[in-house]
């Protein structure tokens, strides 16, 4: 068996809940007022893996951590315990341009999401004909980002990110966006890119969408995996639940 | 997996020498992160770079207008006196000001995406610094055109091969309260003001409109007791930034006589030399600060994107 791209084991998130839900330096001097903090388990200990090549969706209700696991492999939190290896460059998939600065232009945005993700400059102007190409952005990459559609902004940061030759891709709710043509486009892309033994962890709320395009789906519920298997099964399972309203 | 977030790892020196590993692994994200900072700063402008030249020069400008003519301080070329400490000032200030908000303002991308941290205030930092050094390019330029209108003294002195000693030492003061300040900021946002209004202070507190020689002569007036000067003195020294700024006068520029007149009585002080002691100490306080700061954030980087 190969190494799996994605192997995680009791991996276990807690976040600080603090009631007030800002911080000021007065909040931290009145902290003897109002000591309610509280731990929040966001990710509660789950263990799964991923091997190359597949598509994994990752369904379940609001807030039942699903964001929180993307982000701790994104590696934008620290994991409480527990362990993760991840074997590839990991992509995540900013949603609709974020690190995309207004005032710059396309291209220089590129540059920037693609060193970010990981490439050197060289790297980003050897490929930046074929970023520019399949965002089918055409002219306007000259042109400042503010002045893109939201279609716009999210072709052009999707091509970025399946272009840096990743073999992890982190995906959050993010396809629901741009037309029909150009998810097309996407999912073939998607499907290129498991063939070359990429793997890719997907969350939505979107059933079409994980049906279409996942091989396994993961059911996430506060915090624990509630079930892990074939598509279809888990999909009905998570349906009848009543967790997910049918037809949202 | 590199830089495993489970390796709470052995002592702190292999701890603090692999986040520096990271640190240059992201080098090239650090220098795209400075050229965006510098793009975006003079996107919309005609003038572009030059408002970073044009802004001190028009300032110190005004200010000699105001302290020749009005005030009557009779010091020969008092312009050069003014922008060798406003300079370094200003880019202490800017560079301060603008990494106060480097975190907060970039925590969307944060929490979609890992990279070090404290690329962040570092860009901010050297953008800053890289003004600084075209301004103090530009400055020289200035010396030189003034010597070439009345040539006679040299138009700088020979000790100005110091000068990249100081500059380090400000890089590194700089860099520290940079790095203490943008993460302290995240997680309370009253430090911005704070910040802003102890950088209006301290360009007071500072010798730049003004020469360290009237503050010895003010301290060491009759009025003051005895056993106070000394010490009071040597407090005044021993803020970091202020130092500097006495350093890079003195470093760059001839002395010169200050005439300090105090009701009626005209008292002619005489230069102080450059106190390298006291520059020392200094240096020494400015790599501290750097090592506070860059522990401390690194102590809560973490923490930003579970700021509530």
């Amino acid at each position: 068996m190969t190494k799996p791209a994605i192997l995680v084991e009791g991996l276990v998130k807690e976040f600080d809940v603090t009631h007030t839900g800002y911080a000021s330096l007065k909040g931290k001097l009145l902290w003897w007022k109002s000591k309610r903090r509280e731990r929040l388990r966001a990710v509660a200990g789950i263990s799964f893996s991923v091997q190359p090549g597949e598509c994994v969706g990752v369904v379940g209700k609001n807030g039942a951590g699903k964001s929180t696991l993307l982000g701790l492999l994104a590696r934008v939190y620290k994991p409480t315990s527990g362990r993760m290896e991840l074997n590839g460059r990991v992509a995540p998939l900013l949603e609709l341009g974020a690190g995309f600065h207004p005032d710059l232009t396309g291209i220089e945005n590129v540059f920037f999401n693609g060193v970010i993700l990981g490439l050197t400059r060289k790297q980003v102007a050897e490929r930046l004909e074929q970023i520019i190409e399949f965002s089918e952005i055409g002219d306007y990459v000259d042109a400042p980002v503010r002045t893109y559609s939201s279609g716009m902004l999210l072709r052009l940061g999707f091509s970025v990110a399946v272009h840096v030759d990743a073999s992890i891709l982190l995906v959050d709710e993010a396809l629901a966006v741009g037309d029909i043509e150009f998810q097309r486009k996407c999912l073939r892309r998607i499907a290129e890119f498991q063939q070359r033994g990429g793997a890719i962890l997907f969350v939505s709320h979107d059933m079409e969408a994980v049906r279409r395009a996942a091989s396994r789906v993961i059911w996430m519920r506060s915090g624990c995996v509630e079930k892990d298997g074939n598509t279809e099964e888990v999909l009905r399972a998570y349906e009848q639940s009543g967790e997910h309203p049918v037809g949202d | 997996m590199r830089g495993s977030p489970n390796a709470v790892g052995g002592t702190t020196c292999a701890h603090v020498l692999s986040e520096l590993k990271e640190l240059y692994r992201y080098r090239e994200l650090l220098w795209t992160f400075v050229v965006r900072e510098l793009r975006i700063r003079y996107k919309n402008s005609v003038l572009g770079f030059f408002w970073s030249i044009l802004n001190p020069l028009v300032t110190v400008l005004v200010m000699t207008v105001v302290f020749k003519y009005v005030l009557g301080v009779r010091v020969p070329n008092y312009s050069a006196y003014l922008l060798a400490a406003y300079l370094p000032f200003m880019f202490f200030q800017l560079a301060l000001l603008d990494s106060a908000q480097s975190i907060l303002s970039q925590l969307p991308l944060l929490k979609k995406i890992y990279f070090p941290r404290e690329i962040l205030p570092i860009g901010s930092v050297i953008a800053n610094f890289l003004h600084f050094i075209l301004a103090m390019g530009v400055f020289f330029v200035y010396l030189l055109f003034v010597w070439w209108l009345n040539p006679g003294e040299n138009p700088f002195r020979a000790t100005v091969v110091a000068l990249p000693m100081l500059i380090v030492f400000q890089f590194c003061l700089t860099l520290g309260l940079a790095l203490f300040i943008s993460a302290l900021n995240t997680f309370y946002e009253d430090v911005k003001y704070l910040v802003s209004v102890g950088l209006y202070l301290l360009f007071f507190l500072c010798p730049i409109l003004y020469f360290v020689e009237q503050v010895y002569a003010a301290i060491h007036s009759p009025d003051m007791p005895q056993a106070w000067q000394g010490p009071l003195f040597t407090a005044y020294n021993l803020n970091p930034i202020a130092m500097l700024l006495i350093g890079y006068r003195k470093l760059m520029l001839d002395p010169q006589p200050i005439t300090v007149t105090r009701t009626g009585d005209v008292i002619e002080t005489h230069n102080l030399p450059l106190d390298w002691g006291m520059l020392g100490i200094a240096g020494a306080v400015s790599v501290l600060v750097l090592l506070f700061g860059y522990a401390y954030f690194n102590s809560v980087k973490w923490k930003f994107v579970e700021r509530p």
